[in-house]
């Protein structure tokens, strides 16, 4: 059973039109360049102190990886102090987990032969920032899988991981600055676009109909919002997809920067099964803008030809419908059309735990990019305060000179508002029942509800369990081998 | 595992305390004579020196991304250490264990608490600053007076009690009507004019400041060090009866109660050596060294200070005990007769309506409804710990930003907690309402500010 590829293997094996992500060379946009100047930063130099979240990626053996700002060569020193206080606290039956100053946290992470470091100046506390550097790491794995890294160190403690990402900062880099720009990552949640349940079930009839054995999931993104999903029947009875997995998926399909034709590449989803590749057919459906983009996985390496051909279909189905129109005319609602006068802003996810787990979360704004920014930080402070391990709230009701927050955990959903500071007690209670009011109204249209499944042909496959910690040999001798 | 097993609590605990100047022993083979101070004793020489270059490796690491804040805690799974730079070189530094519950097959809950730092301030008042003292006698003489120091103080440590209340390190101040804070003015003055060389004096009644003549800030620690050392060492005698062995140095004076905590123990014995504790205080710019003399009588204590430089003899003891004995005694039991009609006014002592915490930073006022007993070793409160963990957080929330906020929480037991922060005061107050919403627990606190505090806090 070769549930496990070395990735050096892959590349031998190539058909003309794949492309081993590690290999791929982005083209030049205005944000590579500003990467570049990051990677030739002077560490040690004000302005790379001033940054406010350096993040570090180094091995057990203290060789550099991976740094967010400076060159990670000339960082290979303080790496190496890094893997020294890892060690010495180690040695004593301890682990090292964070450094608190006043003006940065310092937060520690280790996964198998990996030391993640963050070095945050922005007041997240600890269990954010872990679990941010745990996104670093299954990015990393995203592109590698997790048995060949442990595999490679193994074999050699000394190895130099960058020989295989290289090329791949950008990913890193991305991942990193959607995490500071994106409250997804905080609330576990994938944003979805909102259209109507008619519309929407169209469209993934139609994703339903294009299918070839071993695809597993297709996919429709528009503006980095998911449109539709379908997915295979039963590869997936008692596996999830989490939202994080996406969110890796979609980092790496922007990271990636290509427009016009398609990207056939390996891609593991760490949570679904770290172990092993999904491939993923990637394709634009209205170039030049390039807003619709179609995403198809298949377990089948040899598959691409199959998979383009289900492209062709959709296309073609999309072009008799004029779906593309669709999405175009989809109105992204902002908090005007709900008349509610003081509230500026407001994340809400439902959590009604269903079909498979989707988490659907909206957002609205009319305020900039850089307010919506800058209030993740406040949002982020409520939300590790209320879902804290040892102390959990029901509620926080905050009044400061900016604005006045709130955040709120029910049942049925989690939501985080923000109203004008000097908004009564009264006005904001009634403006978000207003609000809640209204996002059931439009729940339809404003969620994906369910998650409409296809059969490929016969298969009685076993799904693989996530984390493979409780690991029964599912030898399965189906075309689903490569899941297990 | 078999669910007979038992689970062990464990509390945070103080695991090693130390001090250090890495300025002292810069090379190699030189690491022990950096270490000042160090507790446990019985630790081996080696994992001494390797904890604290643990220690040093740290702060340099944090000085790469801040020159100017390194590190000031270090936590892992097992405990939590944390970096106190008392003067440029000399480093504190205490371990303390995580409060870990252990079952069977795993342990380690996650720590609970924010832990507010020990004020090892405490000690600058008592050791001066540590360069002077090197100065003088160079390190040995440095190390033994920390070694006699700390090994006391370390023993008044106990951070299980520790919540918000040590965060402020507030002066609990005694209510008192105008005429009696009057009497206490004039009798303060009277001491210092005929007593020339006491030049600071501070005057408390039942563990509680009245008035003093210090800068806030060494005041404040004077009372944290009189509140948990020396009081509550000089409070058995008193408490025991007339006839009981104790009480040996009241005997023989029928005209007052008064006698010295610090100082003569028995003024009539005539061979009895006895000295001053001296004090720090003013550091930071004129820089004395006092003498403090504390003299109590019943439950009223004043505490004079006087130039170091001076030498205090018998005689001096003998004409402030004449002088202040009576007149001590007297106030003292005006004060306690005045309490008392304030008390029949405002009836009987119930359970407070409100219970909340009140500090002003401003004059370090505190005030709780939610400490029934607050001791150094024990902290007695009428609310949940996780509740006053809840303060502890909005309290940190209120300190990132320098304006007037207010956060309204709701607990999963439905209990809601308030805090405001207005204009260098705040005030937390736990309800126990469960079914009531946000704008009733409003309603409640509007009311709880018009009645104790009138004008303070803006409200909508």
């Amino acid at each position: 059973m070769e549930s496990h590829r070395d990735p050096l293997c892959d590349i031998n094996r190539t058909s003309r039109r794949l492309v081993i992500f590690h290999l791929l060379w982005p083209r030049r946009t205005s944000v590579d360049a500003l990467g570049l100047a990051y990677m030739n930063e002077e560490i040690m130099s004000e302005s790379w102190r001033q940054h406010r979240k350096h993040v570090f990626v180094l091995s057990e053996a203290g060789k550099p990886i991976y740094s967010r700002y400076g060159n990670e060569e000339a960082l290979s020193s303080t790496m190496g102090v890094m893997m020294a206080l890892v060690s010495f606290v180690q040695a004593g039956g301890n682990m090292i987990q964070s450094i608190f100053s006043d003006e940065h946290t310092v937060v520690f992470l280790q996964k198998g032969p990996l030391v993640f470091v963050s070095v945050s100046a922005t007041r997240q506390s600890e269990q954010q920032l872990r679990r941010e550097l745990l996104h670093v790491y299954h990015q990393i794995v995203s592109m590698l899988t997790q048995a060949s890294i442990n595999r490679i160190f193994e074999r050699r403690k000394n190895f130099d991981l960058r020989r295989l990402l290289f090329g791949s900062e950008k990913v890193l880099d991305g991942l990193l600055d959607v995490m500071d720009s994106d409250p997804s990552f905080m609330l576990s949640a994938v944003q979805c676009l909102p259209l109507p349940s008619s519309s929407r079930d169209a469209l993934s009839h139609i994703l339903q109909k294009a299918i070839t054995p071993d695809l597993v999931f297709s996919f429709l993104i528009a503006n980095n919002r998911l449109v539709s999903v379908v997915q295979e029947k039963t590869v997936l009875e008692d596996a999830r997809l989490k939202p994080s997995d996406l969110h890796l998926l979609f980092n790496l399909i922007r990271a990636s920067a290509f427009q016009a034709g398609e990207i056939w590449m390996p891609i593991c989803l760490p949570l679904f099964n770290h172990d092993c590749y999904f491939y993923a057919y990637v394709a634009y459906l209205d170039p030049p803008e390039c807003t619709v983009c179609l995403v198809l996985l298949s377990t089948d390496k040899e598959a691409f030809y199959a998979v383009a051909e289900c492209k062709r279909k959709i296309e073609e189905a999309f072009a008799s419908q004029n779906a593309l129109q669709w999405v175009a005319n989809t109105q992204l609602y902002y908090v005007d059309d709900i008349s509610v006068a003081n509230l500026r802003h407001f994340l809400y996810k439902p959590s009604k735990v269903l079909d498979h787990h989707r988490h659907p979360e909206m957002e609205v704004g009319y305020r900039s990019q850089e307010e919506r920014i800058r209030l993740l930080d406040p949002y982020r402070n409520m939300h590790n305060r209320i879902h804290s391990t040892s102390r959990p709230l029901k509620l926080i009701y905050h009044s400061a000179g900016k604005e006045t927050l709130l955040a709120w955990v029910t049942s049925k959903f989690e939501m985080f508002a923000c109203f004008t500071p000097l908004v009564t007690k009264k006005s904001a209670i009634s403006e978000l029942t207003k609000l809640l009011r209204w996002i059931k109204k439009e729940e339809d249209r404003l969620f994906i509800c369910h998650l409409p499944k296809y059969s490929t042909a016969p298969q009685p496959g076993r799904s693989s369990t996530d984390r493979g910690s409780s690991a029964r040999p599912n030898t399965s001798d189906t075309g689903l081998l490569s899941l297990l | 595992m078999a669910s007979g097993m038992q689970e062990k609590q464990y509390t945070p605990s103080l695991l090693s305390f130390f001090i250090y100047n890495p300025k002292f022993g810069p090379r190699e083979g030189e690491e022990e004579k950096k270490i000042l101070f160090y507790h446990p004793i019985e630790i081996e020489k080696n994992e001494k020196i390797r904890n604290v270059g643990l220690c040093e490796a740290i702060v340099q690491f944090t000085r790469t991304f801040s020159p100017t804040n390194p590190a000031k805690s270090l936590h892992t799974q097992k405990n939590r250490q944390f970096f106190h730079e008392a003067e440029e070189n000399y480093w504190m530094v205490m371990v303390v264990r995580n409060p870990m519950v252990e079952k069977p097959n795993k342990d380690g809950k996650p720590p609970t608490v924010e832990y507010q730092e020990e004020e090892i301030i405490v000690s600058n008042l008592f050791n001066g600053t540590f360069s002077r003292a090197f100065e003088a006698g160079g390190v040995e003489l440095l190390t033994q007076k920390l070694e006699k120091f700390f090994y006391r103080y370390l023993q008044t440590l106990h951070l299980q009690s520790c919540d918000l209340l040590d965060v402020f390190g507030g002066i609990s101040f005694f209510p008192l009507d105008k005429m009696t804070y009057l009497k206490i003015q004039s009798f303060v003055n009277r001491v210092e004019e005929s007593l020339s060389l006491v030049k600071y004096t501070a005057f408390l009644y039942n563990d509680q400041l009245i008035w003093s003549g210090l800068e806030q800030d060494d005041m404040r620690i004077l009372y944290k060090y009189l509140t948990t050392s020396l009081f509550p060492r000089h409070s058995e005698p008193e408490l025991a009866g007339r006839d009981s062995p104790l009480r040996p140095e009241v005997a023989g004076n029928l005209l007052h109660y008064g006698r010295f905590l610090t100082g003569p123990a028995n003024l009539k014995d005539p061979d009895a050596k006895f000295r001053f504790p001296r004090i720090f205080v003013n550091t930071e710019d004129s820089y004395e060294e006092l003498h403090l003399i504390v003299y109590k009588a019943m439950t009223a204590a004043v505490c004079f200070m006087v130039n170091a430089a001076v030498d205090l003899n018998r005689e001096f003891c003998e004409q402030l005990d004449s002088l202040v004995g009576p007149q001590l005694t007297l106030l003292a039991s005006d004060i306690c007769e005045q309490f008392n009609i304030n008390r029949r006014i405002s009836g009987p002592e119930k359970e407070p309506q409100f219970k909340f915490i009140y500090f002003n930073h401003m004059n370090l006022a505190e005030k709780s409804t939610i400490h029934m007993r607050k001791t150094a070793s024990v902290s007695l409160t009428s609310v949940h710990p996780d509740l006053m963990k809840i303060l502890g957080d909005i309290n940190c929330d209120f300190a990132r930003v320098n304006e007037d906020e207010e956060i309204i929480v709701k607990a999963m037991t439905d209990y809601w907690v308030v805090g405001k922060k207005s204009d260098q005061r705040e005030l937390y107050v736990i309800l126990n309402q469960k079914n009531a919403n946000l704008i009733e627990v409003n309603e409640e606190v509007k009311r709880l500010c018009a009645t104790q505090f009138n004008n303070i806090f803006f409200l909508d």
